[in-house]
């Protein structure tokens, strides 16, 4: 049964508990126009979704994946109707993390949120998610972070540059004054009340497959058609897609699949080397693009990419997706023990962005990104290996 | 050897640190015999033993199995590859009397219909065992999982082990896990997809291999909130299928890579220096820099009197230059 909770506050509550942790529903740029509290006000609206913000370069409606930094480095965030795909790590430890992140950052800000999982309970994913920093605390993080950060040279002075002495030595975060990205802690757990005041919709697979299904050659596994069909339910009960124009205020449906392709969801492209049913999940992504082009909704993905060494199927596969972000973590490889990398748990790569509305896209100039999980805070860096092997 | 890494937990729902002792820190002692049973029957979940041709690992399973069932788990065994008779074999009979034996090996295809095999095949006795409602802790032993590898698609497989070892986990529950699951699989027999596959679903992964006389098994654990951690255990497994760990070959004859080398190449070969002497830095750190503002300048610009040179400008105009500032063209000729 698709476990939804029944929350019968709408966004009022939300909006009260978000005022709790220090959010605004508004950018810093506000149009003066017809109050957007009137039902049949006629005005644009778009900007005044909770938790979005018209990007800068060209006016496409962005949320943010919960990550600041890789805010950042998306252009601003991730555009409204696209997939972020995560290719996971080889243990498959920080790729939860993002996913977590996206979810949390979703519930904060008031939107819908539906989990897609075979392998884990989504209520047990929501219980999880990371606790949100508030603000006080978030710049005690920072500043403790900073104290911590390599000691030894923060004693020394600058001579030369010391104007500069005074800058913090990590990116501050978004400088705005609307809370676009939250910061997270991630050795809490969310306040239960956070949870059940926000509408969630799950989609665990054990439960929606009772039986082995035989399905037809050439067309999606039974895992992937029930849950396009969930998903197609969502949007269109709940108006998603503006079929509802009675519908209060517009709201953004926030869906995440764990560990799509994996044997889990009964799709082999990634465990066969010449499986009957390679197209299962390309179909799939198609599928589901043509849903989020036409709703106001944005999807995570994780994808056990490394499990095949089949370029083709990674080349298609990134091909059907918009944002591509790959994650390679050093657990296991010899890089672990380098003492070039033992200031980071990880690479970023930021394998593909989208062209949207648009001939070139967003590509940030730096390629070169690790990432390390601190006690709380997730950050991603510029790789600064000779810096830190130097400073010993 | 490398030794576990103790690492925070990734979020605060995990159960416990694993600390890993590194074993073997003196030489010919035989370590505690059953801390690597211990720790490897610690956790739940499924436990994937892959061994090969020359290390074999059903020595090792039945090791696990004969804990269990010493620790008074209830212990089902789905045997594919070998007999009743001869799995049974080297196990006392009270540890006999635990085990409950699925038999698939006699007659996996059901062509004698007696009724004695197992009905459904390999995907209904899993699906059985899926079903089984006894309460308590349980171990289920699969011999083997390439077998089964081999008769069942590998999407099956996945989905019924992780249901299998997915059993009786409630909401809050979690980090306890009732069932553990224990397969062996030959790694040779399978491509890197399915390989990869039953790893990523595995909690725990025993490779296991060794040089010449002596078996190692390099533990690999994941927990679901923590980073994996990894050991290797060098042992030998005695006549009643008890374990005994041992120390390791003698370092020499190990190939490890030198981290020392690799620490040094990065700076050969660059054309500035990176490296400052003691009279070198000590000379930097003497210099005053232009732009400081040290004591000695305040004070010289406090004190401008006093035999420090207060600046004089010596002008001698040339021959074109106008003296008269109030009129530029004083010069001109009109």
């Amino acid at each position: 049964m698709a476990a939804e909770a029944t929350c019968g506050a709408g966004a009022g509550s939300t909006g009260s508990l978000a005022a709790a942790v220090g959010m605004s529903n508004v950018t810093s740029f506000q149009r003066r126009g017809p109050r957007v509290g009137g039902a049949d006000s006629g005005g644009p609206r778009l900007m005044s979704i909770a938790g979005t913000r018209p990007s800068v370069r060209n006016g496409q409606l962005l949320v943010s994946t919960g990550l600041p930094a890789l805010d950042q480095l998306l252009g601003g965030g991730l555009a409204v109707g696209t997939v972020l795909l995560i290719e996971e790590d080889k243990y498959n430890t920080y790729s939860p993390l993002l996913f977590k992140y996206f979810l949390a950052e979703g519930i904060i800000n008031g939107h819908t949120v539906l989990v897609a999982s075979a392998k884990e309970d989504p209520a047990v994913i929501l219980q999880e998610l990371p606790a949100p920093l508030l603000d006080d605390s978030r710049k005690q993080e920072l500043d403790e972070d900073i104290y911590n950060h390599k000691t030894p040279e923060s004693n020394s002075k600058m001579k030369i540059a010391w104007r500069y002495q005074l800058l913090p030595k990590m990116e501050a975060g978004p400088v705005s004054s609307s809370r676009f990205g939250h910061y997270y802690d991630a050795s809490k757990r969310i306040p239960q009340e956070l949870i059940e005041a926000s509408k969630w919709h799950g989609f665990f697979l054990p439960e929606k497959i009772s039986s082995t299904l035989k399905e037809e050659p050439g067309s999606l596994t039974p895992g992937y058609i029930k849950l396009l069909q969930f998903i197609q339910n969502i949007i269109y009960e709940e108006g998603f897609d503006g079929s509802n124009p009675q519908k209060k205020q517009k709201n953004i449906l926030r869906i995440g699949i764990q560990s799509l392709g994996s044997p889990l969801w009964g799709d082999d492209i990634f465990c066969t080397e010449n499986c009957d049913n390679s197209h299962s999940l390309t179909k799939f992504l198609y599928i589901l693009r043509g849903l989020l082009r036409t709703s106001l909704s944005v999807c995570i993905i994780t994808m056990p990419t490394h499990l095949t060494q089949n370029k083709a199927v990674i080349a298609r596969v990134t091909n059907l997706s918009d944002t591509v972000v790959g994650l390679e973590s050093f657990i296991g490889s010899e890089r672990e023990t380098n003492p070039l990398y033992k200031d980071y748990h990880g690479l970023i790569h930021i394998r593909q962005i989208p062209r949207l509305n648009n001939l070139i896209c967003d590509e940030s100039d730096v390629k070169d990104l690790a990432f390390k999980l601190k006690r709380k805070l997730f950050t991603i860096e510029v790789r600064d290996f000779y810096v830190s092997y130097i400073k010993g | 050897m490398v030794g576990g890494i103790n690492d925070p937990p990734l979020s605060s729902g995990g159960g416990g640190l694993w600390v890993l002792t590194p074993s073997g820190s003196a030489p010919g002692e035989t370590r505690r015999k059953s801390e690597m049973l211990d720790s490897l029957l610690a956790f739940g979940g499924l436990m994937l033993l892959r061994d090969s041709v020359e290390w074999e690992g059903r020595s090792l399973l039945k090791a696990l199995i004969k804990k269990s069932a010493l620790c008074g788990e209830q212990v089902h065994i789905l045997g594919c590859e070998v007999s009743e008779e001869e799995f049974r074999e080297g196990f006392t009979s009270d540890i006999n009397n635990c085990l409950v034996y699925h038999d698939l090996f006699r007659d996996p295809l059901n062509w004698s219909k007696t009724g004695e095999a197992l009905p459904g095949g390999p995907l209904g006795a899993l699906t059985a065992m899926c079903r089984r409602t006894d309460p308590g802790p349980v171990t289920i032993a699969l011999d083997s999982l390439s077998w089964l590898l081999l008769h069942l698609p590998c999407t099956t497989l996945c989905q019924n082990l992780h249901a299998l070892s997915h059993q009786n986990s409630s909401l809050g529950d979690s980090s306890v896990q009732q069932v553990r699951v224990l397969g062996l699989l030959h790694e040779e027999l399978h491509g890197p997809g399915p390989l990869g596959a039953l790893s990523s679903l595995a909690q725990t992964e025993v490779i296991l291999g060794g040089t010449v006389g002596q078996a190692s098994a390099y533990i690999l654990c994941r927990r679901p909130q923590q980073r994996p951690t990894h050991q290797t255990n060098w042992f030998s497994i005695l006549p009643d299928f008890s374990l005994d760990v041992q120390e390791g070959p003698p370092v020499e004859s190990q190939p490890h890579p030198d981290p020392h080398t690799s620490l040094v190449d990065p700076m050969t070969h660059l054309t500035f220096n990176l490296r400052l002497s003691k009279k070198e830095r000590e000379a930097k750190d003497s210099l005053t820099l232009p732009f400081q503002f040290s004591s000695e300048k305040q004070q010289a610009l406090l004190r401008p009197g006093q035999g420090q040179a207060t600046s004089h400008v010596f002008y001698e105009p040339d021959a074109y230059d106008d003296l008269d500032q109030e009129d530029p063209d004083d010069d001109l000729d009109i």
